[in-house]
């Protein structure tokens, strides 16, 4: 379909050139206008997210999260004290080696600097979020990619078939190995750092997403619309990235948000075993901050310097797995119909209190097609 | 005499399944003139469907092959053509009609979104700006025009001339420019409150609807040629007389050659001009409907004649045909119906009688003792 412009086309057989007349090929216009379509959109969200409540949560959750992490991007002196601040605060006369439990002015506690715990968990925020969106996003499109071509052209015997199973015996080998020990073994091997462990994950979890793109789209490429498609002219290329790209992407979408909790624990894993993210940094993470109090702050008696990064971790993760479930609903337009609609408890329209109307039939008693009808009665 | 939109020579179509080859056609021969309605009738297993894919050649291969013969379509044989010109014949010249139309809309998009993409490969192959199946000597030679060099482009007057506006007057870009001709094809289709309609998803319809819409969706490509699978089995018999009714009325207005393929003799009585009957892959007989339905010269097309349930022989059992339909990997030798033929004789087992070349042609060595069939 993405051939080039129409400059120097015929039309309509008549071999007239229409030069000039290069209107931009343009994606299909919606049927009501755009303000329209996302205005009802909006509201059929809504009306998704109150008819479930958990997902509801999810999403004011993450909401929530990514707000508080914008403010920790672009206001930080909002949400975290420095430095400078915590050493004129209400601890000041005991700067170091005091540890306070949570308290109205440190709602998390502080450690043995004197840091306060909450602003640490806090400016951990935007470092972690980007960290799971970042691998999951190029597992996504790296692992997708991949399993959309191996499942949409993989015919046995020609070039498509060989690239296919080229694609899905390398995805095998990695799927082999356990992907925490595989990464870190990668980050053995590479080094130490934030960057490094991103690498390591991204390294080994774009096979998840082959293999889901590819089972789906070999669900979907047999079936009838997509043999209809292609009876209507539809381009092969076209047909993988409007027909079957559209009815792959609903479970894919769910399953990559899930997956950022996911991996979000995972590099928190690597974190903890101490080849992730340094800790104490400028741009803390959750796993490395509690590796660092775990080793320095016995859990029995300064229990809330390990709790709450972890409540963090856990708290990130719910947000994220509730928001997938609540994703899948939106998504697939036929429960985003039937859930919007048992949400808006419209009631069934107005029975015609009229008249009941009167039933004719064109047969009577004495018309032989009638008493035929009848069974033949006299 | 015209010349025929469609001439079918000799296919053989093979599915290729695991250790076994099923002959899923074998040896059809038939020509669709212009204007003409083809019924194509059979049992469940017979090859229709595969024919009727195998034309468009829309069969995936592997497992389906073709393994002889020829698809004339408007003077060009369409078994040799590279798959990645087909899409050019698809659509605009060959539209399909399937039997299932709960899967055969895609459930992702809107009414309008299938229908308005149907228009727009039309319009795009009309304006020049897809490549476009034209009969001639060279229909396939439509491959890719080349980018237009900067320098044409900047020495283009802004303003193009008459001619040229013409055409770009009638190009269609806006949203309201899709709306008005996806609500015209819904009402051609005969759907009430087609603004309502256009912005439901396919399973928010009822069946006969998402027919209807499929039946937009072909005929909004002004296909010459259109193949209907079995486009009414899936639904009762009042929306599948809706449906019958709407193509009919739709076939004078349109003009496209049908081919009409179903396992409903009644239905298509109701449709077609010439008459086709399958058995096992092979074309048994062809000919007018009428003197196909009146005098059959095939004795598989009198026996499915003779188990049409009627409604004035009430008592006895319904008439069938003893034995069951072969396996398609193992056919019989000779004559594929002869197992279960009343006037089998030992030279059917041992020759495959011929489609003769006449009007009303049945393959049966003893064509004209069929009459005296009970």
């Amino acid at each position: 379909m993405n051939s080039t412009s129409g400059v120097g086309g015929t039309e309509g057989g008549t071999g007239v050139p229409i030069a000039g007349s290069a209107a931009p090929r343009v994606r299909l216009p919606p049927p009501v206008s755009r303000g329209r379509q996302l205005r009802s959109g909006a509201v059929g969200l809504y009306r998704v997210l109150r008819a479930n409540p958990l997902s509801f949560v999810g999403f004011v959750l993450v909401a929530f999260t990514l707000i508080l992490a914008a403010f920790v991007v672009f206001a930080p002196h909002l949400v975290a004290h420095y430095g400078a601040e915590q050493q004129t605060g209400v601890y000041n006369s005991a700067p170091t080696l005091f540890r306070w439990p949570p308290s109205f002015a440190h709602p998390f506690g502080t450690d043995g600097a004197s840091y306060d715990i909450f602003s640490e968990v806090m400016l951990a925020l935007p470092t972690d979020l980007g960290i799971g969106v970042a691998i999951a996003g190029v597992a996504l499109i790296a692992g997708g990619g991949l399993g959309l071509v191996a499942g949409f052209w993989d015919r046995p015997g020609h070039l498509s078939g060989y690239t296919s199973s080229f694609i899905m015996r390398v995805t095998d080998v990695f799927l082999a190995f356990p992907s925490l020990i595989l990464a870190l073994a990668l980050v053995a091997s590479i080094g130490k750092g934030t960057i490094q462990a991103m690498i390591a994950i991204m390294l080994t979890w774009w096979p998840y997403y082959v293999r889901l793109v590819r089972g789906e789209v070999i669900a979907v490429k047999h079936l009838p619309y997509v043999t209809a498609a292609r009876a209507a002219g539809v381009r092969e290329t076209k047909i993988l990235t409007r027909h079957v790209l559209r009815n792959v992407l609903e479970p894919v979408v769910v399953y990559f948000t899930l997956d950022i909790g996911t991996v979000l624990v995972i590099f928190s894993t690597i974190s903890f075993v101490g080849v992730g993210v340094p800790y104490p940094s400028s741009a803390p993470e959750w796993g490395s901050m509690m590796s660092f109090y775990q080793g320095n702050y016995p859990f029995q008696i300064y229990w809330w310097a390990i709790t709450f990064p972890a409540l963090a971790i856990f708290v990130t993760v719910l947000a994220f797995s509730l928001l997938g479930d609540g994703l899948r609903d939106v998504l697939d337009p036929r429960s985003r119909r039937a859930l919007a609609e048992s949400a808006a408890h419209e009631p069934p329209p107005e029975a015609n209190v009229g008249e009941p109307p009167v039933l004719t039939l064109p047969l009577g008693r004495d018309s032989p097609s009638g008493s035929a009808a009848l069974g033949g009665a006299p | 005499m015209t010349e025929p939109i469609l001439k079918v020579e000799n296919l053989s179509v093979d599915y290729e399944v695991g250790a076994g080859v099923f002959r899923a056609v074998s040896n059809v021969s038939f020509t669709l003139s212009a204007g003409r309605v083809v019924g194509i009738v059979g049992e469940t297993g017979c090859g229709k469907s595969t024919l009727g894919q195998a034309i468009p050649r829309l069969l995936p291969e592997p497992p389906a092959r073709i393994r002889s013969g020829k698809i004339i379509f408007q003077g060009t044989d369409l078994v040799p053509v590279p798959k990645h010109k087909l899409p050019m014949v698809r659509g605009t010249s060959i539209g399909m009609i399937f039997q299932e139309p709960l899967n055969s809309l895609n459930p992702a998009f809107r009414v309008y979104d299938q229908i308005a993409e149907s228009i727009q490969i039309r319009h795009w192959r009309e304006i020049g700006d897809l490549p476009m199946f034209r009969p001639g000597p060279t229909p396939f030679d439509y491959s890719r025009r080349p980018m237009p060099k900067a320098e044409q482009v900047l020495t283009k007057p802004f303003l193009p001339g008459e001619k040229v506006q013409e055409a770009a007057r009638h190009r269609l870009v806006s949203r309201d420019d899709y709306r008005r001709e996806v609500l015209d094809y819904l009402r051609l289709v005969r759907i009430n409150d087609p603004e309502t309609i256009l912005r439901l998803y396919p399973h928010e319809l009822s069946g006969g609807m998402r027919q209807r819409i499929m039946i937009a969706m072909t005929l909004s490509q002004k296909p010459n040629l259109l193949i209907a699978d079995e486009p009414t089995s899936a639904l009762d018999v009042t929306i599948q007389a809706q449906v019958l009714t709407l193509m009919k009325e739709l076939i004078d207005e349109v003009h496209a050659s049908i081919l009409f393929i179903s396992h409903d003799l009644g239905v298509v009585a109701e449709m077609a001009d010439d008459l086709g009957v399958m058995y096992a892959g092979a074309l048994v007989e062809i000919g007018p409907i009428a003197e196909v339905f009146k005098s059959p010269r095939h004795p598989y097309t009198k026996a499915l004649l003779r188990a049409i349930p009627n409604q004035y022989k009430t008592d006895g059992p319904l008439p069938s045909i003893p034995g069951n339909v072969p396996n398609l990997s193992r056919l019989p030798s000779g004559c594929a119906f002869h197992p279960r033929c009343p006037i089998a004789r030992p030279v059917c087992r041992v020759e495959t009688p011929q489609l003769p070349e006449i009007s009303h042609a049945a393959a049966c060595h003893f064509a004209d003792e069929v009459a005296n069939l009970p």
